[in-house]
């Protein structure tokens, strides 16, 4: 069984009559890297902060390594944070800012030099010991700020939003080398973003978070395999979101109409959902499929003839908008190699396997 | 006519330019003239009125002006740190109130701060407070409220996410004072206490209440003199105090590091 | 796993640690004693008299039946009011130039403008008396070149007072001009110019109305702080022009009439609290008017 490093129960934080966050609980095992996914406002930062200790939740509780954190203040929760504008001491060198968790613990000086040497290499930033924050780029302060929060060694790091500033290019060199330190460390991150691709990339476990409650929580395949929301299959990559009526058939298969024209579908359950409680279906956009080309599937499709509307072109795929009976659009994601295929107005044939619409609750 | 005005404007402003660094050009000039007689460029130039200052009559205003401004500078500096502390820092509650507070000795003029203090000493006896322990309490409340607000825009300026940092990595209150918050408005506070320091040194108007035989500031001793005569030597009381200010400046500089830039400050 | 009891809720945390008015005692007690104090002592001594005991008026009535005294205070009026206008209209144009100013004189004219204020007023005002006096600089000068037979009365007077005063108070207005003109935006000035006003029309209609509130600052500054100088008109006015700040002087340390310096200080202490009232509410009102 693993052990669990952070453990939220029921917790709840109000501010004045508005619910921040509406009684969650988590449980974040030790040595993974959690994310914790969210558009803003969600109450995603004011968990990370009462995990940190900046606020104190209304109710509930929070332990961390099992112990209650009740009126612990944040110096000594000994867990690292990792800023969204990284918070460097403007005043003190590299080495200082990185050295300054152990300085307050009253480790000698030696120690204090290995651990940040130690820390800085993790960073691979070497070198850098007497610069200032203001001397360094936007990824190296990043660096300087994910070694200051690591230097100490805390069991448990909690990042805010630490790559949004920074530029595209440097965010995706930033997730790699992020996952690789944690690692490395076998540290328990809590990364709290609104950011899907970057959760999808690190985590090994998201917790997507809406309006103050859990909306969903798995790893990233289930997430995105099996989301149990349209908030969820909305908010995590691109989806197909249509309503629906579902009906259990005989043979424990299940029958969906789509949309206004009631298209015909067939689809699976997943979570376990009961058809009757089904509102909506999810379509991935890569599912929705050139028939000639689906004959590799080994598994039963819907067929179904579009009428292609627009095409978008995104380089090594096609965004194409297919009309389905005049009625509902599927967008499709299809290989630029087919681009001959696919000019508006034209009809073409479509292949979705049922396992590819999936019911969601609301 | 765009012309003629850019002329016009240069002129007035050279003008005013005369009007500021005239009077010092002849307060230098006589401080170095050898007749009491004064002329612009004097034919002849001498160092005797510089040697004259080297005596017990400037020496010792001098000496306890020193005293003065320093004691003056460090309690205001403390005082007012513990001030902007509260108001601007752990915004207490009433903090506007409070800063009000601490400010309100400037919005009344000096010269009435000195008779009342002068008031309270005399109505209860304490004619031995005037001199000294009476000066440094007049300068204090004068230049308190000058570091008060330095400090306390230094402190509105802190990043409090700093303060989080320092916070979640273990250090405590004290420690998150010591190494995080004092660093970052030292340079605030040092200015305030450099204006506190010249502030007290030059001051006229408190003091003239306050002094007593013996114990009489360097401002006040020439304006005793001055009200006689014009002796050059007080030009050279002039200018050698006016460098004092200068290399005292110099030397808060070295310490506080006000003018330099500090390094960065995070996004 | 053991039923799970919620925690009692517990008071937010703050940010920073409470305590936040401790740090407060010691510059209360400081205030308090030196400042506070003294000043309620100052008014209660305004209503007492030298002679009888209990509240009295009869040192206000004094005051204000004394044609001498009278004439001080319209004197420190008169020479506060020139003083004001005075460094307003020399600070204005260095103001302007500081503040659109990119060359490497800026430092240079910034350091001219503001420095003499470390030299101190005694410093100022010897070199004003140099100057200004009967044999002194100007007058030898002049009757040197024969322009004049008799020295020009420059100091003992108002005149001297004026212009030492203007010199130690125009860095004051020099900088409270400067935070004005600078946030004008100089767009503004630009696009006045390309609708083809003159640079004439550009001050006129541009910088002088948005700077007004700068120049009301000033404005006060220059007056508030002439009517409290003490050592100026002491020194440039000679023993005949009394001001309030010279007259207080004298009752407080010749003629030990403390009730009567009580008075004094107490009226000088209410023009200095109305010219400031009137010139913020003034100030306020042009911000509003101005929708800066």
């Amino acid at each position: 069984m693993t052990t669990i490093d952070i453990e939220l129960l029921s917790v709840s934080k109000q501010f004045g009559s508005s619910h921040i966050v509406d009684d969650i609980s988590l449980a974040i095992p030790k040595g993974k890297f959690v994310s914790i996914l969210g558009p803003s406002g969600c109450g995603k930062t004011t968990t990370l902060n009462m995990i940190a200790g900046f606020e104190a939740p209304s109710s509930g509780l929070i332990r961390i390594r099992g112990r209650d954190q009740t009126g612990v203040p944040p110096e000594a929760r000994k867990i690292g944070l990792v800023f969204q504008n990284y918070a460097l001491f403007p005043h003190m060198t590299v080495a200082q800012n990185v050295g300054f968790g152990l300085r307050m613990q009253g480790r000698r000086r030696e120690d204090i030099a290995e651990g940040v040497s130690r820390a800085l290499k993790s960073v691979h930033l070497e070198g850098f010991e007497d610069r200032y924050p203001k001397a360094l780029s936007g990824g190296q302060q990043q660096r300087v700020a994910v070694a200051r929060a690591i230097a100490p060694s805390p069991s448990v790091l909690l990042l805010d939003e630490p790559l949004s500033n920074l530029d595209l290019k440097l965010r995706e060199t930033m997730r790699v080398e992020l996952k690789e330190i944690q690692e490395d460390l076998g540290m328990t991150f809590v990364y709290v973003t609104h950011d899907q691709e970057e959760a999808m990339a690190m985590s090994d476990r998201i917790i997507v978070m809406q309006g103050g409650v859990v909306a969903q929580e798995g790893s990233p395949a289930d997430i995105y395999g099996r989301p149990r929301t349209s908030f969820v299959a909305d908010f995590i990559g691109k989806s197909n979101i249509l309503p629906i009526s579902a009906v259990a058939e005989p043979d424990r298969s299940l029958r969906v109409y789509v949309g206004a024209a009631k298209v015909a579908m067939k689809a699976v359950a997943v979570n376990n959902l009961a058809p009757e409680n089904a509102r909506f279906c999810c379509i991935r956009p890569e599912a929705v499929r050139l028939a000639d080309a689906a004959g590799a599937l080994d598994e039963p499709v819907n067929r179904m003839t579009g009428t292609v509307q627009k095409v978008v072109n995104l380089g090594a795929y096609l965004e194409a908008w297919m009309l389905i009976d005049g009625d509902i659009i599927l967008k499709s994601m299809i290989r630029s190699t087919r681009i001959d295929k696919l000019t508006a107005g034209c009809r073409v044939e479509l292949a979705v396997a049922h396992s590819a619409v999936q019911l969601l609750e609301q | 006519m765009n012309r003629l005005l850019t002329y016009l404007f240069r002129v007035a402003l050279a003008a005013i330019l005369a009007f500021i660094t005239l009077p010092l050009v002849v307060v230098f000039a006589a401080s170095f003239s050898p007749t009491s007689a004064v002329t612009l460029l004097p034919s002849e130039w001498t160092l005797k009125w510089y040697a004259a200052l080297w005596d017990r009559r400037w020496l010792d205003p001098f000496l306890l002006s020193v005293e003065l401004a320093v004691i003056v500078s460090l309690a205001s500096g403390l005082l007012g740190v513990l001030g902007a502390y509260s108001v601007a820092y752990a915004k207490c509650p009433g903090h506007t109130a409070i800063m009000a507070f601490l400010l309100s000795p400037m919005s009344v003029p000096q010269i009435v701060k000195g008779v009342a203090i002068v008031l309270l000493l005399s109505s209860a006896g304490l004619y031995d407070l005037l001199g000294t322990p009476g000066l440094v309490m007049a300068h204090v409340i004068l230049t308190l409220p000058y570091v008060v607000r330095m400090a306390a825009t230094a402190m509105f300026g802190f990043d409090k996410r700093l303060d989080r940092a320092a916070r979640i990595l273990g250090a405590s209150v004290a420690q998150r004072i010591r190494y995080v918050l004092l660093p970052l408005i030292r340079a605030g506070l040092f200015s305030g206490m450099t204006f506190a320091f010249i502030i007290s040194f030059n001051n006229i108007p408190l003091s003239v209440f306050l002094v007593r035989p013996g114990q009489t500031t360097l401002p006040i001793t020439v304006i005793n003199h001055l009200e006689y005569s014009l002796d050059p030597v007080l030009a050279a009381v002039n200018v050698a105090s006016l460098i004092f200010i200068l290399g005292a400046i110099v030397l808060f500089e070295k310490i506080g590091g006000f003018s330099a830039q500090i390094h960065g400050g995070s996004k | 796993m053991a039923v799970i009891t919620c925690s009692t809720p517990t008071k937010p945390l703050r940010a920073v640690p409470a305590g936040g008015l401790l740090p407060l005692i010691a510059p209360s007690i400081v205030l308090a004693l030196f400042f506070a104090i003294p000043m309620g002592m100052m008014i209660g001594i305004s209503f007492q008299s030298q002679s009888a005991g209990g509240l009295t008026f009869a040192s206000y009535s004094r005051f204000f039946g004394n044609d001498l005294v009278l004439a001080g205070l319209v004197r420190t009026v008169i020479m506060s009011g020139l003083v004001a206008v005075c460094v307003t209209v020399l600070a204005y144009p260095l103001a302007y130039y500081l503040a659109r100013a990119t060359s490497r004189w800026r430092t240079v004219i910034f350091a001219l403008a503001i420095a003499p204020e470390l030299a101190g007023v005694v410093l100022r005002t010897y070199g004003w008396l140099i100057i200004l006096e009967d044999r002194g600089f100007i007058n030898s000068a002049l009757m040197w070149t024969g322009l004049i037979s008799e020295p020009l009365p420059l100091s003992k007077n108002l005149f001297g007072v004026v212009v030492g005063l203007t010199h130690v108070i125009l860095p004051f207005g020099v900088l409270s001009l400067l935070t004005s003109l600078q946030s004008i935006n100089p767009n503004l000035e630009r696009s006045a110019q390309i609708l083809g006003a003159s640079r004439l029309a550009v001050i006129r209609h541009i910088i002088l109305p948005l700077s007004v509130p700068g120049i009301v600052s000033s404005l006060l500054i220059g007056f508030t702080m002439a009517a409290s100088a003490y050592a100026t008109p002491a020194l440039l006015g000679g023993a005949g022009f009394k001001v309030m700040a010279t007259m207080v002087y004298e009752q407080v340390l010749f003629y030990l009439d403390w009730p009567f310096a009580a008075v004094m200080a107490n009226v000088l202490l209410v023009l200095m609290l109305a010219a400031g009232f009137v010139g913020s509410r003034l100030e306020s009102r042009l911000h509003q008017k101005l929708h800066i």
